[in-house]
C-alpha cells in the first residue's frame, strides 16, 4: 500500500515540475523520497495516534478492553492473529478498490480508501442496539465525509490568497527572463519539498497504523506488530519513499492542468496551498486527507484568481464523483467482507 | 542554479545584427534587380553579399545555441532557440530570394521597383521593432507582458506589405506575358515579400512567450 501510494502521490508534489522539465525527475524523487521520511519521523506519529483510534472504535485494532478480555481468556495469540488478519483485509479492500477504480481510469485517493474501509469494517461490526455506539461511528462518518468539502475548499481558499497577493507582488519584481526562470525552479524546488515533507506527515499513517498497537502503552501485552509509534509512521515513510524512487516516473509525466488554465508560477504556489492545507487538517481533523483533493482545489482557487471562466467545472465534476466513491466503495467492499467473516473475526 | 554564460538577449543580438547586415545587402540587391538593365555580374556580387550575412547569421545561432546549454530552463531554451531559428530564417529567405533572382536571371519590370523597395523597406522596420522586442522579452519581462504595442506595430506594417504585395499580382497578371512567366515573376514578389511575413510569425512567437510566462 505505501509502496503505490508512493508511486501515485510523489506526483502531486513534483509532478507539473518534471513533466515540464523544470526539475530532473532524479533529483525530484530523492528531494520526495528524503523529506517524506522526515515528515513521517517529525510528525506522523500524530497522525498514527488518530488513525489507530479509529481503527479501535470502528474494531480494527484491538483496544485496552480486548487485550484484558484475550488475557483473562488466554487468547492473546489469537487477538495477535486477528488483528493481522483485519489489517490485511482493510489493506486488500481499499487495494482493490483504487486497483479497479484506476483500471476504470477514475481518480482516486489511497487515503480515503483505506479511512473508509476503516470506517466500513466498523460499520458492520456496531452494536447498533447501543446509543453510544451511534454516538462514535455516526460523528466520524460525519467528519471523514466532511474533509471531502474542508479540504478542497480549504485548499481552493488557500491557493486563492496566495496567488492573488504572491502575484501582485511578482507582477512589479519579475524583471528579466533570467529571473522570471530562477524564480520558478526555485519555487518548485521549495513547493516540492514542502508537499513531500506534507505526504510523509499525512500518508505514513495510512500505510501503517492498522500495524500499530495503540492499547500496549496501556497493557505492556504486544497484540500487533508494530509498538512504537514513531518507528511505525517511519516504517510507512520508507515504504511510501521506496514507491516513490522505484516507479513513479510515468505517473509523474502523465500529471496535466486541465482542470483551470494557470500559469507556472501559479503552479508551484498551487502546490504550497495543498501541502499546507494537508498539514492544517492533519492537526485539525486528524485523519489522513486526500492529496488529490487538496491538489484539485488549489487549482480551482488558483484559476478563479483569474475569473470563474478559468475553471473547467466539467472536469471538476467527474474528480468530485470519485472523491466520494472510492471511500464509500473500499467501505461497501470491507462491510461485505466482515459480513462473510463475521464468525472469525468477531 | 543556473550555468553562468552570457545571457542570451546578448547571443541573439549578435545573430539580430548579421540579419539586420542580410536585410541591408538584400535591400541593395533588390535595388540592382530592379533598374532598366540590370548588371547580372552586379547583382552576383550583391547575391554574395546577401549569402555572406546569411553564413554569418547562421554561425552566431550555431554559438548561440551551444552557449545556452545549462542556461535557463529547458522551456525557455526551447522557446530563445524557436526564435533565434525563427530570425535565421529571415536571413535565409533573403538569402533564397537574391539567388533565385541571379540563377533563373529573373527580370523584374522597373514599374515595380518603387513598390519592392517601399516592401524592403516596411521589412527593415518590422526587423527594427522586432529586435526592440526580443530585447525587451529578456529585459524587461513585466512591462512587455502589459504593453507589447511593438508586437502590434510590427503586425500593421506586417499588413501594408500584405497590400503591396496584392497590388503587384495584380499587376502581374494583368501583363502581356506568358502564363508560365506570370507565376515565375509572383514567385519571386513572394519571395521578396516572405521575410516581412516571417517577422509577423515570430511576433506571434514572442506574444506566446510573454502570455505562458505572465506572473
Amino acid at each position: 500500500m505505501g509502496w503505490s501510494l508512493g508511486t501515485n502521490d510523489a506526483a502531486n508534489a513534483f509532478g507539473t515540475a518534471v513533466s515540464t522539465r523544470v526539475i530532473r525527475y532524479r533529483t525530484a524523487v530523492i528531494i520526495i523520497a528524503i523529506l517524506v521520511i522526515v515528515g513521517a519521523f517529525l510528525q506522523g506519529e500524530g497522525n498514527i495516534g488518530k488513525l489507530s483510534e479509529l481503527a479501535q472504535s470502528n474494531k480494527v485494532i484491538a483496544t485496552g478492553e480486548d487485550v484484558s478480555r484475550a488475557i483473562e481468556q488466554d487468547a492473546v495469540e489469537s487477538l495477535r492473529w486477528k488483528s493481522a488478519i483485519k489489517a490485511a483485509i482493510i489493506f486488500g479492500c481499499a487495494g482493490l478498490t483504487v486497483f479497479v477504480m484506476s483500471y476504470l481510469k477514475f481518480p482516486v485517493s489511497a487515503n480515503q480508501s483505506i479511512t473508509g474501509a476503516i470506517i466500513g469494517w466498523g460499520l458492520f461490526h456496531a452494536n447498533y442496539s447501543d446509543p453510544a455506539v451511534l454516538g462514535v461511528n455516526l460523528p466520524q462518518i460525519g467528519k471523514f465525509a466532511s474533509t471531502w468539502l474542508i479540504n478542497p475548499l480549504g485548499a481552493g481558499l488557500i491557493s486563492f490568497v496566495l496567488v492573488f497577493f504572491v502575484k501582485k507582488f511578482l507582477e512589479e519584481r519579475l524583471t528579466t527572463m533570467r529571473s522570471y526562470d530562477m524564480l520558478v525552479k526555485i519555487g518548485y524546488l521549495v513547493a516540492g519539498s514542502i508537499a513531500a515533507y506534507s505526504i510523509g506527515v499525512n500518508s505514513s499513517a495510512s500505510v501503517t497504523a492498522l500495524y500499530f498497537d495503540a492499547a500496549y502503552a496501556d497493557t505492556d501485552v504486544a497484540t500487533n506488530i508494530l509498538t512504537d509509534a514513531r518507528l511505525t509512521a517511519v516504517i510507512g515513510g520508507v515504504a511510501i519513499a521506496i514507491g516513490v524512487l522505484t516507479f513513479s516516473k510515468r505517473v509523474m509525466m502523465t500529471v496535466g492542468g486541465s482542470i483551470a488554465n494557470i500559469s507556472q508560477i501559479d503552479g508551484f504556489l498551487v502546490i504550497i496551498a495543498m501541502a499546507v492545507t494537508i498539514l492544517l487538517m492533519e492537526k485539525m481533523m486528524g485523519i489522513p486527507v486526500s492529496t488529490s483533493q487538496a491538489v484539485v482545489g488549489a487549482v480551482i482557487g488558483a484559476g478563479l484568481v483569474s475569473g470563474v471562466k478559468n475553471v473547467n467545472f466539467g472536469v471538476f465534476k467527474r474528480i468530485a464523483i470519485a472523491w466520494v466513491s472510492s471511500p464509500t466503495v473500499a467501505g461497501l467492499l470491507t462491510y461485505l467482507v466482515a459480513l462473510a467473516t463475521q464468525n472469525y473475526l468477531a | 542554479m543556473f550555468k553562468k554564460g552570457i545571457f542570451a538577449h546578448i547571443l541573439i543580438s549578435e545573430q539580430i545584427k548579421d540579419v539586420e547586415e542580410c536585410l541591408i545587402q538584400f535591400e541593395s540587391f533588390i535595388r540592382a534587380a530592379t533598374v532598366e538593365e540590370p548588371s547580372p555580374e552586379t547583382l552576383r556580387v550583391l547575391a554574395a553579399g546577401v549569402a555572406k550575412c546569411e553564413n554569418a547569421a547562421d554561425d552566431s545561432l550555431r554559438n548561440m545555441i551551444d552557449s545556452l546549454s545549462g542556461q535557463y530552463l529547458p522551456a525557455t531554451r526551447q522557446d530563445i532557440i524557436a526564435l533565434a531559428s525563427s530570425c535565421d530564417r529571415i536571413a535565409n529567405k533573403c538569402e533564397h530570394a537574391s539567388r533565385t533572382i541571379v540563377i533563373r536571371k529573373g527580370r523584374i519590370p522597373k514599374e515595380f521597383a518603387n513598390d519592392l523597395i517601399e516592401v524592403i523597406s516596411l521589412t527593415k522596420q518590422e526587423f527594427a521593432l522586432l529586435a526592440q522586442s526580443i530585447t525587451m522579452t529578456f529585459t524587461r519581462l513585466n512591462a512587455f507582458i502589459k504593453d507589447h504595442h511593438l508586437l502590434d506595430e510590427i503586425r500593421l506594417l506586417e499588413s501594408r506589405v500584405d497590400v503591396i504585395e496584392e497590388k503587384l499580382y495584380e499587376a502581374i497578371y494583368t501583363m502581356d506575358m506568358e502564363p508560365a512567366l506570370q507565376d515565375r515573376l509572383a514567385k519571386m514578389i513572394e519571395l521578396i515579400c516572405d521575410p516581412s511575413d516571417i517577422i509577423e510569425n515570430i511576433a506571434d512567437q514572442i506574444q506566446i512567450m510573454l502570455i505562458t510566462r505572465k506572473a
